[in-house]
């Protein structure tokens, strides 16, 4: 378990593994992001109560879905960075965040402009899904920028590696807490969130196959992001020298 | 009482060193020696348990350091170039403080220490007040007052004028007759007969 | 050398007072925070209106923002100066735990940033129109949530203490992290306004400082080991 655990940490066992896993990952993505993307925005039936517009949901939807999956990622980094000084993981939490804040964007924006269509409006703070989005993507660039500020690229990826924790925590007591504040306020709104879902086993079917395929984009992303930063980090090592040479 | 063994230390891809073994015991006073660049506060704050992006064992009478915090921060004097006098505060003040830490003290002892370092008479003006060689003595005066086995002064000489330096070389071997240690980087040349040089870089 | 080493009560207490001792001695500190706080809360009614009316509805978020916004200036200087002078190795070198060092930094922090803030905000409320029943709401949640920001705000202070030109990157950290509080210190002092109990509201907050103070220190010290690496 130890031996599998401390050469799983080393950058080049990672680099070779995923080298060969990348094909297949990259494959799957395309394929699933084909089908998601050519049947629910151009093909499924339209929702009876949003029209066309539910379309757009499919891809909010899975977006949103991942984005989610981002701090607890930095969490897990993160203790693994603190806990077992693991090099591999603080390169992965350094792009796990960017990607996060890209993900976080994205969802906002198709959040809004789904909104725009539902609601007549493209921001509304009534929606607590969006303004806890909001305060996640807020969180992503500040451990973003804490990073970039930092000079030393060890206190670099502790630092982040702690802020990920208490960011991960903190994201948590947000949504709940967003949530709440939601409910009180959303008398004073007309809009009610029980419409916004539309129905229909299409659509969840679609929706399935656009989660996997996000995720998947996700995984192939950080893995490829990942690759770059363990040539940029270990360009002084005897393998990677050997690499570019082959090449 | 201190073993280093196989210490490998990388900033930003740079080595600083490799395979570097220390041993100091009781009574010894040590000197890093290096030029710039070449690691010693490094090493020193290594040592200490400031710094912890090493590789390799400590060990404080036989045991990892990091296994017994408690134990070796109490038996450890460290003054790094930032000698941990607040500016704001008086000689006294700051003493009080940086002792509490460690031991309980009462306020003649840290009169007598800072008389004994020259500072008398400056006792409560404010630190701000003080020039940087006087920062220098009211660190000083903490060695005279601490217990602590271990003392490991990262440029204690810089600021300090020829009285003051004749003064520490002289408490640096008080503290290596009372069976203490000391682990000192500096770029002058001291005048203590009995002692370990150790080269870095 | 056991006879003559410290108790851990002792050694927080003697931090605890050296650092009250220090801010006492730089009034600037204190006092600057404390004037922008008030100055931040008279500005809103010539931006927003004057009419009496609009301003009761803003006053507890404007009076929960201002404190926040003053918070993060008088955040700045609780490790800077001991992290320029050296005294924070001696902190971290010291044999006690530090979660208890630590502790009576924020405290003394607290007391001379965030206790002055509680104490001046129902002359502000007044001046904001908020009706007399709720000033004590404002005040308890005031008292829970200060702490809160205090604790919070020491983590990101010793993450970014070692930074030459730190900038607002402490704000950017720390103000997203201050939501929770301020929902549930706005929607206490609403739901008095709306003739409804607090308590709830007041509750939950003290669940969240105890939480903060038993677990932000923790990460406070972690963050302080990291920076003085």
């Amino acid at each position: 378990m130890w031996l599998w655990f401390s050469k799983l940490g080393s950058p080049k066992w990672f680099y070779e593994l995923s080298g060969r896993w990348l094909p297949w990952l990259t494959a799957a993505m395309i394929i699933f992001m084909t089908i998601g993307l050519v049947w629910g925005l151009l093909f499924l039936p339209p929702d009876y109560q949003q029209g066309f517009t539910s379309r757009i949901l499919i891809v909010h939807v899975a977006v949103a879905g991942t984005s989610l999956a981002f701090f607890p990622l930095m969490f897990v980094a993160g203790t693994i960075t603190l806990v077992w000084k693991m090099k591999l993981a603080d390169m992965v939490a350094k792009n796990a965040a960017i990607l996060g804040a890209w993900f976080s964007f994205v969802t906002l924006a198709t959040g809004s402009l789904w909104g725009s269509v539902m609601w007549g409006t493209w921001w509304e703070w009534t929606d607590s899904r969006l303004v806890s989005m909001l305060f996640q993507l807020f969180l992503l660039i500040g451990v973003i920028s804490l990073r970039s500020a930092l000079e030393d690229s060890e206190t670099a990826a502790k630092a982040c590696a702690l802020l990920s924790i208490v960011g991960c925590i903190n994201v948590v007591i947000i949504k709940y807490s967003v949530e709440w504040w939601n409910t009180l306020h959303q008398a004073s709104s007309p809009i009610s969130t029980d419409s916004s879902s539309p129905n229909g086993p299409e659509f969840w079917i679609a929706t399935l196959i656009m989660i996997v395929a996000v995720y998947l984009f996700l995984s192939v992303s950080l893995i490829l992001a990942t690759r770059n930063e363990i040539l940029e980090r270990e360009r002084r090592s005897q393998w990677v020298r050997d690499l570019v040479l082959k090449s | 009482m201190l073993t280093a063994h196989r210490l490998f230390c990388a900033r930003d891809d740079r080595v600083l060193f490799k395979n570097l073994n220390l041993e100091l015991s009781e009574g010894q006073i040590m000197q890093l020696r290096g030029s710039n660049g070449s690691g010693k506060t490094t090493l020193m704050r290594i040592l200490c348990g400031l710094n912890d992006s090493y590789e390799g064992s400590i060990k404080w009478y036989g045991q990892e350091i990091a296994d017994q915090a408690v134990n070796f921060f109490s038996s450890l004097l460290y003054i790094g170039h930032r000698v941990g006098v607040s500016k704001v505060l008086s000689p006294v003040e700051n003493l009080r403080w940086s002792c509490s830490l460690k031991q309980r003290v009462d306020d003649e002892a840290i009169y007598r220490a800072l008389a004994e370092v020259g500072l008398r008479g400056f006792e409560e003006s404010p630190c701000y007040t003080l020039s940087a060689g006087q920062h220098q003595r009211v660190s000083l005066a903490r060695l005279i007052i601490s217990p602590a086995r271990l003392w490991v002064l990262d440029e204690p000489f810089t600021t300090l004028d020829a009285k003051g330096v004749a003064q520490l070389e002289n408490l640096l071997q008080r503290q290596a007759q009372a069976g203490g240690a000391v682990l000192v980087t500096t770029h002058h040349r001291l005048n203590i007969p009995e002692l370990t040089v150790l080269s870095l870089g | 050398m056991s006879a003559k080493q410290t108790t851990t009560s002792a050694a927080f207490l003697a931090t605890l007072k050296r650092d009250l001792l220090i801010a006492i001695k730089k009034k600037n500190d204190i006092v600057n925070p404390f004037m922008f706080f008030i100055i931040v809360v008279s500005l809103f009614p010539i931006g927003i209106s004057p009419e009496s009316d609009r301003l009761r509805e803003i006053a507890a978020g404007v009076i929960w923002i201002s404190v926040l916004l003053a918070s993060m200036l008088s955040m700045d200087n609780l490790y800077r100066s001991d992290y320029e002078d050296g005294s924070l190795e001696q902190l971290l070198l010291s044999p006690h735990p530090l979660f208890f060092l630590v502790l009576a930094k924020n405290i003394s922090h607290w007391l001379v940033s965030g206790l002055p803030v509680v104490l001046v905000s129902p002359l502000l409320a007044y001046m904001l129109n908020l009706p007399a029943q709720a000033y004590g709401t404002l005040i308890l949640t005031l008292l829970l949530g200060t702490p809160i920001m205090s604790l919070i705000g020491s983590i990101a202070v010793a993450l970014t203490v070692g930074l030459g030109s730190r900038g607002l990157i402490l704000a950017v950290i720390t103000l997203p992290m201050s939501v929770p509080v301020l929902i549930f210190g706005t929607l206490a002092v609403q739901s008095t306004l709306n003739s409804l109990s607090p308590l709830g509201y007041l509750s939950l907050m003290l669940v969240m400082l105890s939480v903060a103070i038993s677990l932000a220190p923790l990460a406070s010290a972690a963050a302080l080991r990291i920076s003085v690496n």
